[in-house]
């Protein structure tokens, strides 16, 4: 499957998220990706209010209706430079703080990295949002396409990276997912007790499978 | 160990005193300040060719991290079955592939700025050092470094670039490529081997 998406990558996504990075100005990128996480803020919304995360809810709130409004539809992230940052939250997340195991890692065909938890999560979030009920169809795809673009965009200089400078780039990638995944699950605190080099053997990571576990043992001279 | 509360009281102070008294990199917020404007200022100079600025990073690298402790973390359980010609030549090669696959990352650091936020104390022996890369007209990413301090002397040992930790991604990928290759720290050796003699 990740040949099939590589595959895809290369002839369609990553040329045309070259052409937009490049020939697209940075502001006007900014924009773009602004009024497509704007559109995500009632996604967000909803999933901070399921993990019983109140005030991030009325940080979500507010910003949406700042930005909408006079944020011109989102494309202003005015709510950030007033001291209310972003934050994402999706179904896959609140599933994880309801202690549902991620599962497997998969690779899903055009969606990418993910796992059965995050799999179920993205259709939840799709299912959630009323913009997949009020919007027409012709919309729908705009902004499923337009989200690839920017994400594409964005991490263009590090897939590149990756792709040179890994050993194993199916590995690389998927390392990289389950530690940004865990990193977002935590709301970006530090995982202070996590094995890593010189640690004292401290607790195993909650969450961490036990197959990248079972090699950690930090070693104390 | 004392025979007075007050004398016992003096001690807790004067020991209080020496634990937080501020000097230049005699804490691993202050350390890792240090060696970024350091590191900013060596390899953000302008007309530097790839060989040179290689040169520095590994210079950098040498003075700030402990290299052979995160190669060895990185091998995980596979350290203990490899033989010492092996560790020997696998730390070798872990510090060649980390220059080539890192140095190129710090080609456009115009504008860029480190900023140490504080750091929190993971052990008797560790810190963490909160900070961020700030880059015009950007969203800044958040860098966590862990601090292995011993005797007044700093060592990172592990760099998380928001929530990502190198260390630990390079050791699955080792982890993947050993496993693939029949289970020996060989076949990992060996595509080191190829790896870093590439460019």
């Amino acid at each position: 499957m990740l040949d099939f998406n590589l595959a895809l990558d290369k002839a369609l996504l990553k040329p045309v998220a070259y052409v937009y990075k490049e020939g697209v100005p940075d502001p006007l990128q900014i924009n773009v990706t602004n009024f497509l996480s704007n559109l995500r803020g009632p996604v967000v919304f909803a999933n901070d209010l399921l993990q019983g995360e109140f005030e991030r809810a009325g940080n979500t709130l507010l910003r949406f209706a700042m930005n909408s409004t006079i944020g011109i539809l989102g494309i202003n992230d005015f709510a950030a430079e007033a001291g209310v940052p972003k934050h994402t939250e999706d179904f896959g997340q609140t599933l994880a703080t309801w202690q549902v195991e991620e599962g497997p890692y998969l690779v899903l065909p055009i969606f990418g990295p993910s796992n059965p938890r995050d799999g179920f999560g993205l259709l939840a979030d799709s299912l959630i949002d009323p913009f997949t009920w009020l919007t027409p169809f012709e919309f729908r795809i705009g902004r499923a396409v337009g989200q690839a673009v920017d994400r594409r965009a964005r991490a263009y200089d590090q897939l590149n990276d990756l792709e040179k400078n890994s050993l194993d780039f199916y590995a690389a990638i998927r390392s990289l997912y389950r530690q940004k995944r865990r990193d977002e699950i935590r709301n970006g605190a530090p995982a202070t007790i996590k094995p890593v080099p010189g640690g004292l053997s401290g607790a195993p990571t909650t969450g961490a499978p036990a197959t990248q576990q079972s090699n950690a043992t930090p070693t104390e001279k | 160990m004392f025979r007075s509360p007050i004398a016992a009281l003096g001690a807790l102070v004067l020991l209080v005193l020496v634990h937080t008294t501020p000097t230049a990199a005699a804490n691993p917020a202050g350390f890792v300040k240090d060696m970024g404007d350091k590191a900013f200022a060596s390899l953000s100079e302008t007309g530097l060719t790839d060989e040179q600025r290689a040169e520095r990073f590994r210079g950098l690298l040498h003075e700030a991290f402990d290299l052979p402790r995160i190669a060895r973390f990185t091998l995980g359980r596979y350290w203990r079955t490899a033989t010492d010609a092996e560790k020997t030549e696998f730390i070798d090669l872990f510090e060649k592939f980390v220059v080539q696959a890192y140095s190129a990352r710090f080609q456009d650091l115009s504008g860029k700025k480190l900023n140490v936020i504080q750091a929190r104390e993971v052990s008797a022996s560790q810190a963490l050092v909160l900070s961020e890369i700030l880059i015009p007209g950007k969203p800044s990413v958040k860098i966590n470094w862990r601090v292995r301090s011993k005797d007044e002397e700093h060592k990172i040992v592990d760099v998380m670039v928001e929530g990502i930790s190198m260390s630990v991604t390079q050791r699955d990928e080792f982890a993947a490529v050993i496993r693939q290759t029949g289970g020996n720290i060989d076949g990992l050796i060996k595509a080191l081997r190829r790896k870093t003699a590439s460019n």
